[in-house]
């Protein structure tokens, strides 16, 4: 079986290290998104497991093979670019099998492949035309296809849908999950769209300034950030978030007070937190009702009300921008001020260092 | 459908070396360097000891700087040195001149222009020795249809290549002609590049024509202009084939340009010389081109 | 610009043009189909006799058919050192372009080199002799390969910019080995470029006259341009005959020109626009 495993994975160019030390386990069969922001070293990491780039330290293994130094063409994985990058002057047919003509595979068994790759993306009718006689989604189709008639062991995809308009985006993307059912490989996908990473991965892993910030399913990760650029970062619209400081403990549920709002009452069992201490309160726009006697006052800034939710954008006292996202039709207008209040278990509390004190208590940290 | 295509065969090999080799591997670059190196290279290194020798090719004795102080006594070659760079001088300024008049004029809203262009190209194209000849006949002194034509006009025209002061001036005339297309389509290449927005925003503000040239054309096609100026000042030294169709070097030496006298030296069996010409050629283009290069180059980049 | 003044530039130009550039031209193609006395004088008149056919035979036939084997020669020259001067530079190219070296540098002064210096041709006879190529074509092809490498380079290496590195990259995860990347998926798509250098090289070598004067003497080997040069003191007093000379060792180049117009002008400015 064909697990990936990365160990203080280490990229450096000149000076700069733009990958500082990834840890990493890939169940085969598994898809694994690496999200996070431009810049992140998420192309970087993608194409070190490729073996486009070689890695300065650390090691890296496929299946039980240490693969630094292997060439990527013995590594057992296929790649689908940004760009597609599909060869201008061969038809399509001659693209999906360029890697098995290189193989020197026998011609029938390359034209059996490259038939079953085209069936299975249907795209048969194209496979006498060139690059340049296809349209955006096409490409992408083509460039997939020679990514499966390699047959790897791991696919791997670097933002592979961003040069597609959005509707053509939500169905590759559907049929990007059907396929991987299909084939049952492991896939590594890299993009800076959450959206895309809640919808596809059964892993998510998110990366922030070369290193990991999470990794795990895409719910945990909504429902238990690591720390703030987890919670920033993953679930639209974003959380919203507020300096607070802690005002007494009873039992498991912290007190916090903050200029802005009322006092607020969070409950989050096992948590180590002193009174005194600066924490950063984070609430999600879904987690957030109306009431009028609620802790949260803000002033309405804008209302989108779309009939099955409202959107509203409010201002805190002190001039924070918060925004709430509430279920059914809400006649509220611009100005007007509303409370607004938080079941117990929904806001989150985060330590000066930015991690999640439900998660991040240093036992933990050890024990990782 | 699954069970086809979903069997792995690309299992990963043992890794087969430490580090990994370049897809960019150095040795492509092999073939071209022996080539260049065996026959560009060893020959200039070589002519650096050669010019300093009386040599026969079977064998060389080493003289010091005789060849060159012969370059720079001998009043023939000399003339040679003084020649070669008028003449550069002279084509590189001229075919700026015209060919960014002729760029300009063909950029314009004029009828015809992909023709004249081609007009003005095609002797770049030409056979520069078919050139040299057909001008040598044109320019003869009493027969030739240039002096003819201005005959026509009531002028008695000069012995343009037997009259030993003009000679090389009839030649670098001839070398204009041959090669300001070759500046015009660069210069013309240059203009077009000009985004039309600067143009229009100058026509707005009022600007003629002749300072919509100046501030616009001039300095934004200076890439156009390095490069012609480079091209032909290079070509310009090196100049052989036009002298020799035309001229032989003649009348006496007042044509012989470096070139020349490299090929008489080497005709005459005085390699030693010739090779020395050689060197005083590289010195001349080193000490004019290469700061010229590097001048031009600069400026550009601060712009 | 009023359309009187366009009229009037477009036809003050024409006939400028007329004048300084095709003038030469008919001149050297009526001398050429004149007869013997008439050519003679030299002047611009039209021919009173067509002995074009018979021009043309005597000038082809002159010393037992010279002009054929130097169109047999120009032609191997040409076609063999643009052979090599396409793989040999676009090599070069892609390497010097795709690849950060402590050499690079080098390259680039070589290159440079290579564009500005004149060769030492006299250490390039004697070398020559001693490697048993001189006078020899295959040895003149080397000479040209060496000489014009370094402008195709310049433009081979301005083109393999253009072309995204993720091609190249996805040859590799293909399983395309080196040579499988350079010849199966670049050089293919430096097309575009390749045409640009086979036009403006085979038009420099096959007008070549400096290079085979020194390298090729004698008459076994003779190139096109040098019969211009044989023929001047032969047809002495027979202008007609050196000017349909001139004629046909024109044509060639000629004929590229009228076909591959764009690319030509494309690979001489090269360089204009980014500078
Ligand atoms: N060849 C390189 N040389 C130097 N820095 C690089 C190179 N490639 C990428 N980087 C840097 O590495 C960081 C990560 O790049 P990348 O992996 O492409 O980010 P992402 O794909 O997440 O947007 C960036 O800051 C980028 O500037
Ligand atoms: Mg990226």
């Amino acid at each position: 079986m064909s697990d990936l495993t990365l160990k203080s994975i280490r990229k450096s160019y000149g000076a700069v290290e733009v990958i500082k030390g990834i840890d990493l386990e890939i169940a085969h069969g598994e898809f694994v998104v690496f999200v996070g922001p431009s810049g992140c070293g998420k192309s970087t990491l993608l194409r070190m497991i490729a073996g486009l780039e070689e890695i300065t330290a650390g090691s890296l293994h496929i299946g039980n093979v240490l693969c630094n130094d292997v060439e990527p063409r013995d590594r057992g994985i296929a790649m689908v670019f940004q760009s597609y990058a599909l060869y201008p002057h061969m038809t399509v047919y001659d693209n999906v099998g360029f890697g098995l003509k290189l193989a020197k595979a026998p011609k029938d068994g390359r034209d059996k492949k490259i038939r079953d790759a085209a069936r299975i993306l249907q795209m048969e009718h194209l496979l006498d035309r060139k690059p340049s006689q296809l349209s955006g989604g096409q490409r992408q189709r083509v460039a997939i296809g020679r990514a499966i008639v390699r047959q790897p062991e791991v696919f791997l995809f670097d933002e592979p849908l961003s040069n597609l308009d959005a509707a053509l985006r939500v169905d590759m993307r559907m049929e990007l999950s059907k396929l991987h059912q299909e084939l049952g490989a492991t896939m590594i996908y890299v993009t800076h769209d959450q959206v895309e990473a809640m919808t596809l991965a059964d892993k998510i892993v998110v990366l922030n300034g070369g290193e990991v910030q999470q990794a795990g399913a895409p719910i945990e990760l909504y429902q238990h950030p690591a720390n703030l650029f987890v919670a920033g970062f993953i679930g639209s619209p974003k959380m919203n978030f507020l300096p607070v400081t802690v005002k007494g403990i009873e039992g498991d549920t912290i007190v916090v007070q903050a200029d802005e709002i009322d006092d607020l009452r969070v409950s989050i069992p096992g948590a180590t937190a002193r009174p005194g201490d600066a924490m950063t309160l984070g609430i999600r726009p879904h987690a957030l009702r109306t009431g009028a006697d609620g802790p949260i006052k803000g002033t309405v800034d804008l209302v989108e009300r779309l009939g099955n939710e409202t959107i509203v954008n409010f201002r805190l006292g002190g001039g924070t921008q918060w925004l709430a996202v509430l279920d059914g039709d809400m006649p509220l207008h611009r100005g007007q001020t509303v409370g607004f209040t938080a079941p117990e278990g929904e806001p989150v509390l985060f330590d000066r260092d930015g991690r999640n004190i439900a998660i991040a208590n240093p036992q933990a940290e050890k024990a990782a | 459908m699954t069970t086809t295509v979903s069997t792995p065969i690309a299992v990963p090999a043992k890794p087969r070396h430490r580090r990994r080799s370049s897809p960019y591997p150095t040795w492509f670059l092999l073939p071209a360097a022996i080539v260049y190196g065996i026959l560009f290279l060893i020959p200039t290194f070589a002519s650096l000891y050669f010019s300093l020798t009386r040599w026969t090719l079977f064998n060389s004795s080493f003289i010091g700087l005789d060849n060159f102080v012969a370059f720079f006594e001998e009043p023939f070659l000399i003339q040679g040195v003084v020649n070669t760079i008028i003449f550069a001088l002279l084509t590189c300024a001229l075919k700026v001149v015209f060919g960014l008049g002729l760029a300009v004029l063909l950029t314009s809203q004029i009828h015809a222009r992909g023709l004249l262009r081609s007009v003005v190209f095609f002797p770049v194209l030409v056979s520069t020795v078919g050139v040299g000849i057909a001008f040598t006949a044109m320019m003869h002194p009493t027969d030739g249809i240039i002096n003819a034509g201005l005959g026509l006009l009531g002028i008695k025209g000069p012995g343009w290549l037997t009259n030993p002061s003009l000679a090389i001036y009839s030649v670098a005339f001839v070398e204009v002609w041959r090669g300001v297309g070759l500046a015009t389509v660069i210069f013309i290449a240059g203009i077009v590049s000009i985004p039309q927005d600067y143009y229009e925003a100058a026509r707005i503000d009022g600007a003629t024509g002749w300072e919509r040239f100046v501030y616009i054309t001039l300095p934004l096609s200076r890439p156009a202009m390095v490069t012609v100026v480079i091209l032909s000042f290079i070509h310009g030294l090196r100049n052989f084939e036009l002298v020799w169709a035309m001229t032989r070097g003649g009348p006496g030496f007042a044509s012989d340009v470096l070139a020349s006298v490299i090929y008489k030296q080497y005709q005459a069996g005085f390699y030693g010389l010739s090779t020395a010409g050689n060197v005083v050629l590289f010195v001349l283009i080193a000490a004019m081109a290469v700061p010229l290069y590097l001048y031009l180059n600069r400026k550009e980049g601060h712009q | 610009m009023t359309l009187v003044r366009r009229y009037g530039l477009t036809v003050a130009a024409l006939i400028g043009a007329g004048f300084v550039f095709v003038v030469p031209f008919l001149f050297i193609v009526l001398t050429a189909v004149k007869d013997r006395t008439q050519a003679a004088q030299l002047d611009f008149t039209w021919p009173t006799s067509f002995p074009l056919w018979e021009n043309f035979w005597t000038v082809i036939s002159t010393r037992d058919f010279m002009l054929i084997t130097a169109y047999i020669n120009s032609t191997i020259l040409t076609v063999g050192s643009i052979t090599l001067l396409v793989i040999l530079a676009a090599m070069v190219g892609y390497v010097r372009q795709r690849r950060k070296a402590w050499w690079n540098g080098l390259v680039d002064f070589l290159v440079l080199a290579g564009l500005m210096m004149p060769p030492a041709v006299v250490p390039t006879i004697w070398l020559l002799q001693q490697l048993g190529l001189f006078a020899t074509l295959h040895g003149m092809i080397f000479i040209e390969v060496a000489y014009n490498i370094s402008f195709c380079i310049i433009l081979y290496r301005a083109f393999v910019a253009t072309i995204p590195r993720e091609m190249d990259e996805a040859a590799i995860i293909d399983g395309a080995r080196p040579m499988d990347i350079f010849f199966r998926v670049i050089l293919p798509m430096l097309k575009p470029v390749t045409i640009t250098v086979i036009v403006v090289q085979s038009v420099a070598i096959f007008n070549d006259f400096v290079n085979p004067l020194y390298y090729l003497p004698g008459n076994d080997n003779v190139t096109v341009q040098l019969t211009l040069y044989n023929f001047q003191s032969q047809f002495n007093t027979s202008y007609n005959l050196l000017f349909m000379n001139i004629l046909l060792v024109t044509i060639p180049p000629l004929i590229v020109f009228l076909f591959f117009n764009r690319q030509i002008v494309a690979g001489m400015t090269s360089g204009a626009v980014k500078g």
